[in-house]
């Protein structure tokens, strides 16, 4: 099957700074790819390259057989390409519901024109990760972890192929990490392919069907999860050299 | 030959006024983040200061400059304090809106207290000229000129090499850590805000020694220091005298070659240009 | 809109409709002048209120509005309609020139890049031999002030109906998102860039129909009057104190200063101009969000709303 989503010798230079280094990868259709790696590795640099937030000093990046290293981030939102941020960005002045409404409108194809559907579908959104109550609430009154929940409903409604999350699960409780896990999984089931930025080992482990890292800015090891996480380079990235 | 000569010495000593009317500016704007929309007008009120003091009490506007400025001093803190204070944490937008109300106050006041006449400050020496190499330089403008560069590189000093200098700086980069270290932050914005108009106090001082001075003219003198600021860039107080040289040249240059009405034109030409180019100025970091 | 609403705008409007007939010749002309401050209000709330972006700039459109009949009717002789087209056209196209690069600035530095363009707008058409330079124009005489009247009141009833618009349409939808978070907006899919251009060309086209229509009725423009800097304030002013990002907060906050200062001046002539002074620095202070917002939440936190806002932002 050819990838979706593929990555080839991406680059990204800031002024002195490589923050990340002739990576190539690809995502299949279907697939749950994780991206671990130490702080500063360049996970989000790459995935802002991958979304269009950031352009790539050298390489390419191809969505579904096109070459689209050079739109613009609202046109790869367009083709389907959907993100979540680190730094959650809600819309603070709108209601949750009207938060997600905005990703309808504006999601793949030209979105959906008519404000009632939107709203229709941002309900299904919402209901789909959980936050089913909070439809009415204002954004900014969510708490943290219900937050990361409407994160992930907009990315949602935009009806993406490929979902780039990024730490979806940092600061929440083992329950709370479980149940994102369980999301996730549902959105793969959709036939959406997913690439999943954690620091949560264990929850990556039982998520992902491969892995990837990323340490300054190199991709060290890509493959089964089981086979990576017990590779040297690995282990010795997280945890400095072996003392002899 | 001369003739260029002679527009390139006045757009310099221009050049040298208008940094000393942006340096107020642009330090309340890089240190405390306050885009003072009244700027101009608080140089009005310096250059009124100056008058009455010239006229009422004899003082020579340059000698008299410190008392301008200490007064100046005091009402910007009291501003700060009681006004600005009040919407620091809100919008931006909030303290644009409030210091354009204060312009049109304080416009309207000058007004009704010191009349719509035109006035300026005519020392005995007003209409003195040296000669150098056939430039016809007026001795007021040298001097104004001069110490306008001077308090700019004073200032520049300060804020780089003095304890109440970097206590400023350091408040405004990261206001948790300042009060850490005991910093009261909203006296230290008072005073850096009384600083600022110190220095627009002084600019003012020395503008009336060489141009008419009214009510209205605060208006046109912000618009002017905010082209100052933005072309030499906020990050040093150098960037004034960089953004007010060039400001002072492209104006004169203008009147010379173009016409006397084009030259708002190119300054503000100027402008919208390096905020769309290279917004960080002349002598800025770009972000 | 709660429904009891409706009926009452409609009587409102009938009302005003109605004022030539029984109004004075002095009232009819303070809503002329009234009617259009609030046009440009509603103007600025498009591109200020609803995409976040505050222009300090819209006078420029005003006074390309006014010289677009100016130029028509005097150097032409073309039929006002064709003026106000021709304003119209201006707007857009400066707009969408100067729009595109000044939009890409944040914030302050986007108010103060429209508010030098705005500067440099009379002083630009000072220099046009066509636009009568400095000594300005002056249009044939038309003194019908209820036909002004009465089209200043349809121009404001088609701009705030385009901002009513914006509240249920997609285009509304991705200006608010760009104003609440231009990044979140463009990863979900908003053209940001083609959509702040529109919204500006819209509160341009806005603003050059009010001048447009001023020009005709005080039948005289100079490059002074047309691109009235002070326009600028009051408009913002209006808007903000009425409720940014309302409906309805635009027109109530002009028609309420209007009144107030129209009454000052006819008692202390100097005030006035005092007046707006105090009341801007008082109402950002207290009321930072509006009328609209104090009406909104004065009834669930009472007095208690103007302590907050300042406790909320004071250092």
């Amino acid at each position: 099957m050819s990838p979706i989503l593929e990555a080839r010798g991406l680059t990204r230079r800031f002024a002195g700074l490589v923050a990340v280094h002739d990576v190539s990868f690809s995502l299949s259709p279907g697939e749950i790819l994780g991206f671990i790696g130490p702080n500063g590795a360049g996970k989000t640099t790459l995935i802002s390259l991958l979304s269009g937030t950031l352009a790539p000093t050298e390489g390419e990046v191809w969505f579904e057989g096109r070459r689209i290293d050079r739109l613009a981030a609202f046109r790869r939102a367009r083709l389907g390409i959907g993100r979540t941020f680190q730094i959650m960005q809600p819309f603070p002045g709108l209601s949750v519901l009207d938060n997600v409404a905005v990703g309808a409108l504006f999601g793949r194809g030209r979105g959906q024109s008519k404000l009632a559907l939107a709203r229709e579908s941002a309900r299904e959104c919402l209901e789909f990760v959980g936050l089913g109550k909070h439809v009415d609430h204002r954004a900014e009154d969510l708490g943290g972890p219900d937050r990361k929940r409407l994160e992930l409903a907009k990315a949602l409604a935009m009806q993406p192929r490929v979902l780039l999350c990024d730490e979806v699960m940092a600061g929440l409780n083992l329950v709370e990490i479980d149940e994102v896990i369980d999301i996730i999984r549902k959105v793969r089931d959709t036939g959406i392919s997913v690439i999943v930025i954690e620091h949560v080992i264990k929850a990556i482990r039982t998520l992902s069907d491969r892995i990837m890292v990323l340490h300054h800015g190199e991709k060290i090891a890509d493959g089964a999860p089981d086979s990576v996480l017990t590779d040297s380079r690995v282990v010795e990235a997280y945890l400095g050299k072996k003392r002899s | 030959m001369d003739l260029l000569l002679q527009i390139l010495v006045n757009g310099i000593l221009q050049g040298g006024l208008y940094a000393i009317m942006a340096l107020g500016l642009a330090l309340v704007w890089g240190v405390l983040n306050i885009v003072n929309l009244a700027h101009g007008a608080f140089i009005m009120l310096g250059a009124y200061i100056s008058w009455y003091s010239f006229s009422w009490l004899g003082l020579d506007p340059f000698i008299g400059l410190p008392l301008t400025a200490v007064l100046m001093f005091g009402v910007g803190y009291a501003i700060q304090r009681g006004i600005l204070n009040l919407v620091a944490r809100a919008p931006m937008f909030n303290t644009l809106l409030i210091t354009f109300g204060l312009e049109v106050v304080l416009t309207y006041l000058a007004q009704l207290v010191f009349s719509a006449d035109f006035r300026t400050i005519n020392p005995s020496y007003s209409g003195r000229n040296i000669d150098v190499l056939g430039v016809t330089i007026p001795v007021v403008r040298l001097a104004a000129s001069g110490l306008a560069i001077l308090l700019t590189l004073v200032m520049w000093r300060f804020l780089l090499h003095t304890r109440l200098g970097r206590a400023i700086r350091a408040t405004a980069q990261n206001l948790p850590a300042a009060r850490l270290h005991g910093v009261e932050p909203r006296h230290l914005y008072a005073v850096t805000f009384g600083l600022g108009l110190a220095l627009a106090g002084a600019a003012g001082g020395l503008y009336g020694t060489v141009s008419q001075i009214n009510p209205y003219i605060g208006a046109t003198l912000t618009a002017k220091s905010f082209a100052i600021s933005i072309i030499g860039g906020l990050d040093t107080p150098l960037g004034v005298i960089a953004g007010g040289l060039v400001l002072g040249l492209i104006e004169a240059l203008t009147t010379l070659y173009v016409g006397p009405t084009f030259a708002d034109v190119a300054s503000f030409g100027v402008l919208v240009l390096v905020l769309i180019v290279r917004p960080s100025g002349l002598l800025g970091r770009t972000a | 809109m709660r429904p009891l609403r409706i009926p009452l705008i409609l009587i409102v409007l009938i009302a005003l409709a109605l004022l030539p007939l029984y109004g004075s010749d002095t009232i009819v002309q303070f809503g002329i002048s009234t009617l259009l401050l609030a046009v440009l209000a509603q103007g600025w709330n498009i591109i200020g209120g609803y995409a976040g972006y505050p222009s300090f700039g819209n006078s420029a459109f005003y006074g390309l509005g006014a010289y677009g009949v100016g130029i028509a009717m005097v150097q032409w002789q073309l039929p006002f309609a064709v003026g106000l087209a021709l304003g119209v056209i201006l707007a857009v196209v400066f707009a969408i020139c100067l729009g595109i690069p000044v939009l890409r600035l944040k914030g302050h530095y986007f108010a103060i890049a429209t508010l030098a363009l705005a500067q440099v707008m009379a002083a630009i058409v000072s220099n046009v031999e066509l636009a009568g330079q400095n000594i300005g124009l002056v249009l044939p005489p038309l003194n019908d002030d209820a036909l002004f009247y009465e089209l200043s009141l349809v121009l404001l009833v088609a701009a705030t109906l385009t901002v009513w618009w914006l509240t249920r349409s997609r285009f509304g939808f991705g200006l608010i998102a760009i104003r609440e978070n231009e990044e979140g907006a463009v990863v979900m899919g908003v053209d940001t860039t083609r959509y702040k251009v529109l919204a500006f060309a819209l509160a341009g086209v806005f603003s050059a129909l009010a001048g447009g229509i001023h020009a005709y009725w005080i039948t005289f423009l100079d490059p002074e009057s047309a691109f009235d800097i002070t326009l600028n304030v009051k408009m913002i002013i209006m808007a903000v104190f009425g409720g940014p990002g309302t409906i309805l907060g635009p027109i109530v906050g002009s028609f309420i200063l209007s009144a107030i200062s129209e009454f000052l001046s006819s008692e202390v002539t100097s005030i006035a101009g005092l007046f707006f002074g105090v009341v801007i620095v008082v109402a950002v202070v207290l009321m930072p969000r509006g009328l609209a917002d104090v009406a909104r939440r004065f009834h669930r936190t009472g007095w208690r709303y103007f302590i907050e806002n300042i406790r909320m932002h004071r250092l």
